[in-house]
């Protein structure tokens, strides 16, 4: 291959990592949004938390894959206690309450990881099995980032495998749909909502344990996937996963050849394109309802 | 309650107001400020929030874009008078507000409140990005206040702090009545139809879209106009604590602890906020763990604020008393 076009190849690969890494996050979000009606602000914050569990788990057992395995658990048993205690008794006071008690829990996450890991950048260590570089004809790329994107997809395989295969998946589908009527058909809602997300804080636990090592641990990790993964979310509409998935693999690749070409406006590039869907489709591209 | 415990009242906040900068230092004294801005700020928030019933999670825009506007004025313009400094803010928040209103206005819920969180990301990148214009991360900074000269009339020094604290408290208690009297108008009140049922005031011939963009653009210009008090009070524009999200959250917070469903919710607040920051500040660096636990404690137990909280009691006790 010529030099410009291991150039483009790797921008593309770049940004199909950054893009699954998003899609992670924005799945969750989506589920949890298309379910309930809560737009969760905390969610990257989550995953921020997961990102952390994993460090100290790191540092604790020396193991990374079982870092890996621990942090994002730990991380969705904390969405699932924050469900259960806080968000459910908001939720016969509407929408608004839920919304704002996310960015309680915003806030309170962020002071949380300031207080116990302080505020510098940590950096995560990964095994040598995955710190290589890989030779693809020309084209050198490191092993990680390719390592992600094989577990996103892995991680999404197995997500498609419960939600169209199952019981369970049927259960939620429908109450994304219509969640009053799953409710009356004698359903235990409250606890399928509990489920999802924890499920959802999960997914995203996943992607903050993995952008780990790539972007370092620092309490702006927040911000940084979560602005990323809302544009994801409201520009393929709310609720819809199909439609997270290719804005979600858009979006990064955007990124990625917007850097390589006016690195100025790369971040204006999508905040632009979001104003520009929703000026025309309000609900998004793939979104059925508000 | 009779009007001369209601006159009072005011009399007594107005003394507290005066008297502030003659009694306790000028720590104490910018302090009050901050609080009397970001409570003009909050109350604007709450003109969508507890009024319209839409939440701006973008607030931070209009009030960074007014901030931004009299710092670029000043250091730009030699001479540049003080009141069109101050106007120059409200006029760039509500110009922002006229260009948003017609994507804004179309939706309602948790869609107006991603597409205003959007849009001031999108200005906070655009501040960080254009340097020439915003000086990036270092901001604008270096200039000073004009002085308040009318000609032929007045001339007054505004380098004096205690002189600056009495203009800007001026300002910010003349905006605050202009906006209570906005409340109460016919259009104020049909504000709070549209939160109630926008159906029906749509049939009974209301004209929606032009009622909220209307109501957008006072909540945006006033934004603008407590960032340009924010912007001579500091005397230093940067992105941090003028345009970032937590900017935008901060009045959110301030509105809802206070009560969203009344016109002084967000002041008591904001006064609120700001006193348990300089109670806090002594004893921990925290103070975020603090505020977003009294955010989340209030979101659960009183969702009507404190004010709700207050009025509830004064019920309560009021009616013990006609039965004993």
């Amino acid at each position: 291959m010529s030099p410009t076009m291991v150039l483009y190849v790797a921008q593309a690969i770049h940004g199909l990592a950054y893009g699954m890494l998003l899609f992670l996050i924005a799945s969750g979000l989506t589920l949890i949004f298309g379910m309930m009606g809560i737009l969760n602000i905390a969610h990257a914050s989550f995953a921020m938390l997961a990102a952390y569990f994993c460090f100290t788990a790191l540092k604790l057992t020396g193991n990374f894959w079982l870092a890996l395995v621990i942090g994002p658990i730990v991380a969705g048993i904390c969405g699932v206690v924050a469900e259960r205690f806080l968000l459910r008794p908001v939720h016969k006071q509407g929408h608004l309450a839920e919304l704002l008690l996310t960015v309680g829990m915003m806030a309170l996450i962020l002071e949380i990881v300031k207080f116990f890991w302080g505020t510098e950048s940590l950096v995560v260590k990964i095994p040598e099995s995955l710190s290589g570089l890989l030779n693809l004809s020309g084209l050198i790329y490191p092993v990680y980032r390719l390592f992600i994107i094989g577990l996103s997809l892995l991680i999404l395989a197995f997500m498609a495998l419960i939600l169209f295969k199952t019981r369970l998946g049927m259960i939620v589908r429908a109450a994304v749909s219509d969640p009053d009527m799953v409710s009356a058909l004698g359903i235990n809602t409250p606890f399928v909502f509990m489920l999802v997300f924890g499920i959802g804080i999960w997914l995203a636990g996943m992607a903050g344990a993995v952008a780990g090592p790539l972007l370092t641990v620092f309490p702006g990790m927040a911000d940084l996937l979560g602005m990323d993964a809302f544009v994801v979310v409201v520009v393929g509409g709310f609720g819809s996963l199909g439609g997270a998935f290719i804005v979600a693999l858009f979006l990064g690749e955007l990124n990625a050849y917007g850097i390589q070409f006016i690195p100025r406006l790369a971040p204006v590039l999508m905040f632009t394109f979001m104003a520009l869907v929703l000026a025309f489709k309000p609900m998004g591209l793939f979104g059925e309802r508000e | 309650m009779s009007k001369w415990s209601n006159w009072i009242k005011w009399a007594v906040i107005a003394l507290i107001a005066i008297v502030f900068p003659r009694v306790f230092s000028l720590y104490y004294t910018n302090l009050f400020l901050a609080f009397a801005i970001f409570s003009l700020y909050a109350v604007t928030v709450n003109l969508l929030l507890g009024y319209m019933g839409v939440l701006s999670f973008g607030h931070a825009m209009f009030f960074g874009t007014g901030a931004y506007a009299t710092a670029i004025a000043l250091s730009r313009i030699p001479g540049f008078p003080l009141l069109p400094s101050i106007l120059i803010g409200g006029v760039a928040g509500g110009l922002l507000a006229v260009i948003l209103s017609p994507l804004l206005v179309r939706v309602s819920g948790t869609a107006f409140a991603m597409l205003t969180l959007a849009f001031g990301q999108l200005i906070f990148v655009l501040a960080l990005k254009f340097r020439e214009v915003t000086g990036g991360e270092d901001g604008v900074g270096g200039y000073t206040v004009p002085p308040l000269h009318i000609p032929g009339i007045i001339s007054i020094n505004m380098t004096n702090q205690i002189n600056f604290y009495y203009f800007a408290m001026a300002v910010v208690v003349v905006c605050l009545l202009i906006l209570w009297f906005y409340t109460k108008t016919p259009f104020g009140s049909l504000i709070v139809g549209v939160r109630d049922n926008a159906l029906r005031m749509d049939y009974l011939g209301f004209n929606l879209p032009q009622t909220k963009a209307i109501n957008l653009i006072v909540s945006g210009a006033f934004a603008g106009i407590a960032g340009s008090l924010n912007a001579l009070l500091l005397k230093l524009v940067s992105t941090v604590g003028i345009l970032d999200i937590g900017t935008s959250f901060t009045p959110i917070m301030m509105a809802y602890i206070g009560g969203v469903g009344s016109f002084v919710g967000p002041i008591v607040g904001s006064a609120v906020i700001h006193f348990l920051e300089t109670m806090a500040i002594r004893f921990t660096e925290r103070i975020g763990l603090i505020n977003g636990a009294i955010f989340i404690l209030v979101v659960l137990f009183a969702p009507q604020g404190l004010v709700g909280l207050f009025n509830t009691a004064k019920e309560k006790w009021f009616q013990k008393k006609e039965k004993a």
